[in-house]
């Protein structure tokens, strides 16, 4: 964010805040560092707490910088998860698609979101670790084949690969139909090798609708007076509410 | 939300309060031994024997090899002769000196032994002074004085390992005096005290030499350089230095050369030569500046362990680690797996954790904590702290320290909840709302939540936010002088940062100002001053000052305070964090249920477990208080959270210490929602004339239970009943067969018996718990076991109001009015049990002539007409409600179906040849059973059965919805057969009645007692005829006498009663077909005939059964 004082884009710019919820080890932090860095890490440090980075995602007509928020996924800091999914105008819940307990785990959080996080918030299901999986390789490279849209084609994939015994333990029709009911945007990706990870990012910043978006704040000391204060009011309400909602902090 | 408050209350009544003195004071503060362990850093099993002021003298170090710097410091100490004023202090197995104003004898006041809470000036809680083993001792010498005081000159086992070596020379040898200030009676019983724990020392001195074997001092000092330290180490018989950590063999994070390590570790040697090393260091304001300019990397670890108190539990049990780590060898848990997955990623960036030597000591060191602390196991950030200690100690030395951060420095922050850490994040918030108002002002205006960037650092304590080398010197200040040096060290951080903070608008500018910060620790605090001195500061030595002088006034006692103060308001938070998430999680089944009966479940369900704990915990107390200081565990006399936790052990928000409902619990769990749980002799005054005939009756009632003098039900509280029903309905909802009932069993349970409004469902569902090997058939026995505990839950009433205690008070009148549809109840289970026999299906095919031989009864619909007279009923009772006790008048209107049914009463020989088919059903010698639909059919032809099924059963069962005020009606529409809406009193009944209407409610009450009464009344004459009958063969026999002799409740009110019936009897009794009504007659006939022929196993077996 320190370098972000002088870049004036030539688009409209808006902020959006992005959290990511999920059992530990699911890969939150590796979809982040490939979105942000595009880098890939074998040994991650596990989040103590949650970690901050931002990232920006360049859409036709606008530009999104993305503040995200990536949690820690043990059990226990579960209770910390409030203080972070709070104003969250989008959340990525991450399962791995080779350990099932992860998958109902991702279901507590979709449940858990949709009843105490702010209304409207758009939600992404991911299941990661495609490249466990044996069509890993046959949809590296494509990386649209398991969007929403392109869910059918991907659905047979996995069909498929799972007669071949791959690691994949929850099939792409089990995410995808678990998605529908609930209304998530839908993803399989693989942090490691990059499939789908900007796909998710591109979708949500189109999900979200415009009037949603925090107007982008001028990092110039004593600028943007307005807007801040325009956005204190509401947040004060909601940080009350957090308060009362049993956000410990 | 939990009710903890009166919880805590409760059962702090029932502590006697001076019993608990030496675990807290009744002020909730903690108890002075356990502030005792805290100053100096000890073992839970030593408390304060004798204390005494006395004066600590050091003799002039002996050396000549001194540097100049620390000669002139030493002759500074000479001059100011090095003596200091204090208190002496004797536990168990320690003898502790501190210049710290503290008393912690029995007799002082709370105030002065909290008072080491304040400012220590940078020294530690300990301050100056010593803290030795007293098994380090090796002599005490009493001196002659000229004014006959105490002096004692102490020798110790310093340089214990080399004292070996070098043949006792006295090189090393290490003499002081202290001299005692007080009476002459209380210096020498301090000396008979300090002679017999030394006697005891004397065993562990091997313990001793092992501990302090692996301390890196004994090596440093065993010779002036490399070489000398060689050859000492072979004289004996070691092959290498003292495991100093990782860092000996994959360096030591930082730069040797800026750490100054050479004159760091030059000034150390010169320090541990003349003050003591590791178990015998006396620690002097040197001792306390060293380590404030940071430790040297190879005598870090040691003095961690010493400054944190580590040394001491590792010298109590010097094998711990390696016997845990080989006990549990091969084990598997979820902690495990869990660490396992964090191995790879624990300070990766470290080049001995990319090894297998330091994966290794990582997974060790937590898999072996996991196994000592299950309620803890294993979370994330310990992996960090961890590997951050083995940098600079070895496997046990951070095994045991990081038993003190997790039981003592950092209570509560690795918890399942982590309450430690979410407590102590509210109260850095406080004091940085008290300290900064402006900046938190602007933090709160600019919606910025400082958790977000200040919980990662007490998590894991600043390793993964500064650079590894300023986090480590904060690590050094830390152990020494506790947690408030984290509280300091965050609070400095922003007020340096405060400027730039000012300006920030989003939790993102607020983190990396602060990351920026961080990774420019290292350069200088004031790069443009002009003079070199200012220049040369460092922001990491800036923020030292800044936090330990500026934030001097943050003490452990204003840490303590605060942590007092917003813990509730944590743990609530917690607790409803938990409790929404846990009911979200419940599954499909509690969908039946509204969220605010789960809400009522959750909170009535652990409140359960909760408060049995607590029960448990005081009876404990109660019957071994003295074991019990040994016993407490640290963490509930931690320093931060004074006083009651350890009263508070169950608690949702402080972590699951048990989930599972036992079968008592599970007794007790439904007392408090249905009345007919609750048992019908809960007092001592009615216990006499009372459990007796229970026994005998319900078969079910447990004496033990009552015969605790402290009532395990907890004072005041209802006590349970104990029935079969109970039994099967735990054993039912009990799926997976654990060791108690989840809350998810729990909410199933429920779901499904109240979840319901399908009669067809309920029919079933209790057919399904009499069906013990679910084949769809329940036998004879299950038959009479089904209307047994159809009376036993209908006792009451068939919702009628327990609070059995009060059967005196009745007014006859009421009375007969109230019970007519309970003593109708009556006749239906009775018909039920008739029925059944008749329609049931034999078990062997050619006794089908003699099951189906019994025609279908005659008076099967003469009856059903009788029981549809509701509506006259509910008109009357109605009324009732309307007129308040004045129901008198109403009396003989619901009566109408009595006199025909009970007629048999009065000509109990002649019975009706439909009798005698049901009798020929019973015989045992032709095994029979009904089948769910024959059951089902049974039920549907009884309007009152139908009705239990429909609503009465389900709605016995009190969640939240329903209010209390809604009880009068509901008790009165209640006993009204047609009434469909039933409803609910309050909760278990336990709870007093809304003022206003009492009176109605008191008259009901009563009257709902006295059916109760005339219930097991009838039931025990039944049960005595039995048993008579199976001695003497005699199926008839007069009444009255037995009757003296099982009175229950009052005589006057039970005769009253019978002669009432027996009024009505006789006017009607013509008219009444055969056997009719199901009084006690027809009881009695039915099991006499299966006492008559020989088969004593029912009721008998039953109540063996029954006693558990």
């Amino acid at each position: 964010m320190a370098d972000s004082a002088g870049a004036a884009p030539p688009k409209p710019s808006s902020s959006v805040k992005l959290v990511l919820l999920g059992e530990a080890a699911v890969g939150k932090s590796s979809l982040v560092l490939r979105f942000v860095n595009n880098d890939f890490q074998e040994n991650k440090e596990p989040t103590i707490g949650a970690a901050f980075l931002t990232q920006k995602s360049h859409l036709p007509h606008r530009t999104i910088k993305f503040e995200i928020w990536d949690t820690a996924g043990q059990e226990r800091f579960a209770s910390l998860a409030p203080m972070y999914y709070r104003n969250a105008q989008s959340a990525l819940v991450v399962y791995d698609l080779t350990k099932p307990t992860s998958f109902v785990k991702a279901k507590h959080w979709v449940a858990e979101l949709q009843r105490q996080a702010s209304p409207g918030i758009v939600i992404a299901l991911v299941g990661n670790k495609l490249d466990l999986t044996n069509e890993s390789s046959d949809t590296s490279g494509t990386p649209s084949t398991t969007t929403t849209e392109g869910a059918a084609e991907g659905e047979e994939n996995a069909d498929a690969a799972e007669e071949n015994g791959d690691a994949r333990k929850i099939s792409t029709k089990e995410g995808r139909e678990y998605a529908e009911e609930e209304g998530l945007l839908f993803f399989e990706t693989s942090a490691k090798s990059g499939v789908n990870v900007q796909g998710v990012f591109t979708a949500i910043a189109n999900a979200i609708p415009e009037t949603q978006m925090k107007t982008s704040k001028t990092q110039a000391a004593g600028g943007g007076t307005q807007t801040a204060l325009g956005a204190e009011r509401v947040n004060l309400n909601k940080r009350a509410e957090g308060a009362k909602e049993g956000c410990a902090c | 939300m939990f009710t903890f408050n009166s919880l805590v209350q409760k059962a702090q009544s029932l502590i006697d309060s001076t019993a608990l003195q030496n675990i807290r004071d009744p002020d909730g503060t903690p108890s002075k031994a356990a502030l005792f362990r805290l100053q100096f850093r000890l073992p839970d099993s030593q408390s304060p024997l004798h204390e005494i002021t006395a004066e600590l003298s050091l003799s002039a170090p002996q050396s000549s090899r001194a540097s100049a710097t620390a000669a002139r410091e030493k002759q500074k100490l000479q001059e100011r002769g090095n003596a200091y004023v204090g208190k002496l202090h004797l536990s168990e197995s320690f003898l502790c000196f501190s210049t710290q104003p503290t008393s912690f004898h029995p007799s002082a006041t709370t105030q002065a032994s909290s008072a080491f809470t304040g400012h220590t000036q940078g020294a530690g809680p300990a301050g100056n002074g010593f803290t030795l083993p007293l098994c380090a001792i090796r002599r005490v010498e009493r001196l002659q004085t000229a004014n006959s005081l105490f002096a004692l000159a102490i020798t110790t086992w310093n340089g214990f390992t080399t004292l070996a070596a070098n043949k006792g020379s006295s090189s090393d040898a290490q003499r002081f005096t202290v001299q005692l200030a007080g009476s002459r009676q209380a210096s020498e019983g301090f000396c008979d005290g300090l002679r017999k724990g030394l006697r005891d020392g004397v065993k562990e001195v091997e313990n001793l030499k092992a501990v302090i074997g692996e301390c890196y001092s004994e090596y440093l000092l065993s010779g002036a350089n490399k070489a000398e330290r060689e050859s000492a180490m072979k004289a004996q018989g070691m092959r290498e230095p003292p495991d100093a950590g990782l860092g000996m063999v994959f360096r030591y994070p930082g730069d040797a050369k800026k750490l100054r390590e050479q004159s760091k570790m030059r000034l150390w040697r010169e320090y541990l030569r003349d003050n003591g090393r590791n178990a015998t260091l006396i620690r002097q304001p040197t001792f306390h500046k060293l380590i404030r300019v940071g430790l040297p990397n190879r005598l870090r670890g040691e003095m961690w362990e010493l400054t944190s108190g580590s040394l001491y539990l590792r010298l109590q049990k010097p094998k711990l680690f390696a016997d845990i780590l080989s006990k549990f060898s091969g084990r598997e848990s979820l902690a495990i797996d869990e660490i396992e997955k964090d191995l790879n990623r624990s300070l990766p960036e470290y080049p001995g954790f990319q090894s297998e030597e330091g994966i290794g000591r990582l997974r060790r060191v937590l898999t072996a904590y996991s196994w000592t602390n299950e309620e803890v196991g294993y979370c994330q950030a310990m992996n960090i702290v961890v590997a951050a200690l083995l940098i600079y100690m070895s496997e046990s030395q951070a095994f045991f320290l990081l038993s003190v951060l997790c039981d003592r420095l950092l209570p509560g922050y690795y918890s399942q909840t982590m309450y430690g850490t979410l407590l102590d994040q509210r109260v850095f918030e406080s004091l940085v709302e008290k300290k900064m108002p402006i900046l938190w002002d602007h933090l709160v205006k600019s919606d910025v939540q400082l958790s977000v960037v200040s919980l990662p650092w007490f998590l894991s304590l600043y390793i993964n936010s500064m650079p590894l080398v300023f986090a480590f010197r904060v690590l050094d200040v830390f152990f020494l002088e506790g947690p408030k040096v984290l509280f300091q060290v965050g609070l400095a951080i922003l007020r340096i940062n405060g400027e730039e903070l000012l300006d920030i608008t989003d939790d993102g500018t607020f983190i990396s100002i602060l990351k920026t910060y961080f990774s420019r620790l290292d350069e200088s605090a004031h790069p443009t001053s002009e003079y070199e001195k200012l220049r040369a500061v460092t922001k990491f030595q800036e923020l030292m000052v800044v936090a330990f002088k500026e934030f001097a006034g943050i003490t452990q006692s204003t840490i303590s305070e605060q942590r007092a103060k917003h813990k509730d308001a944590v743990l609530d938070n917690i607790e409803s964090f938990a409790k929404r998430t846990s009911i979200r999680n419940l599954g499909l089944d509690s969908k039946r249920l509204s969220v605010d009966d789960l809400g009522f479940l959750y909170d009535r369900f652990y409140g359960i477990l909760y408060e049995r704990e607590q029960r448990m915990q005081v009876m404990r107390e109660e019957s071994d208080r003295r074991a019990k200081a040994s016993r407490t565990k640290a963490t509930e006399l931690v320093t931060g959270i004074p006083g009651n936790t350890s009263i508070e052990i169950g608690r949702v928000g402080l972590g699951p210490s048990s989930t599972l409902m036992n079968y008592d619990g599970f007794r007790e769990f439904l007392a408090g929602i249905t009345r007919w749980a609750i048992t019908d002799a809960p007092t001592a005054s009615h216990k006499d004339s009372v459990s007796e005939k229970e026994g005998s009756i319900y078969s079910g009632h447990s004496g033990r239970a009552r015969s605790f003098s402290l009532s395990p039900w907890g004072a005041g509280n209802a006590e349970p009943a104990d029935h079969d029903f109970m039994q099967r309905l735990y054993g039912k909802w009990n799926k997976d067969d654990n060791d108690g009932l989840s809350l998810q069993d729990v909410v199933t349970g429920i779901a499904h018996v109240k979840g319901t409004r399908d009669i067809m469902a309920s029919i079933s569902y209790f057919f399904d718990l009499y069906d013990d090997d679910d084949d769809g058939k329940v036998d004879r026995e299950g038959i009479l076991r089904i209307s047994e505990a159809l009376l036993f839950l209908t006792r009451r009433g068939l919702g009628g109001s327990p609070t059995p205690s009060s059967t005196s008070t009745i007014s006859e009148s009421v009375d007969s009015t109230n019970s007519s549809v309970d003593e109708r109840f009556l006749s239906s289970v009775s018909a039920f049990i008739r029925r059944c026999f008749e329609y049931a299906d034999p078990d062997q095919p050619q006794n089908q002539s003699n099951g189906t031989a019994g025609s279908p009864d005659p008076n099967l619909s003469a009856s059903m007409d009788n029981f549809t007279v509701g509506d006259s009923d509910s008109d009357s009772e109605e009324d009732l409600l309307d007129l308040g006790p004045k129901s008198t008048d109403q009396a003989p209107s619901p009566d109408t179906p009595l006199p025909r049914r009970t007629s048999s009463l009065n000509h109990p020989i002649t019975k009706p040849p439909s009798k005698h088919s049901a009798n020929l059903a019973l015989d045992p010698a032709n095994p029979l059973h009904i089948t769910l639909p024959t059951f089902r059919m049974v039920i549907l032809a009884d309007d009152l059965l139908q009705q239990f099924f429909e609503s009465s059963f389900p709605d016995s069962f009190h969640l939240s919805d329903h209010p209390a005020h809604t009880s009068q009606t509901a008790l009165t529409t209640f006993s009204s057969p047609t009434t469909p809406t039933i409803p609910a009193a309050p909760r278990g009944g336990i709870v007093p009645p809304a003022k206003g209407l009492r009176g109605v409610l008191d008259n009901i009450v009563s009257d709902g007692m006295r059916v109760a009464g005339e219930v097991r009344k009838r039931m025990d004459e039944a049960q005595r005829e039995m048993e008579r009958s199976a001695l003497q063969r005699s199926s008839e026999a007069d009444m009255d006498d037995e009757d003296e002799k099982g009175g229950y409740g009052g005589e006057s009110d039970r005769r009253s009663v019978r002669e009432g019936d027996r009024e009505l009897l006789e006017g009607e009794e013509a008219v009444v077909g055969v056997g009719r009504g199901g009084n006690k007659e027809v009881e009695e006939d039915l099991l006499g005939a299966l006492e008559g022929t020989g088969d004593t196993r029912t009721p008998e077996k039953g109540k063996v059964e029954f006693e558990r």
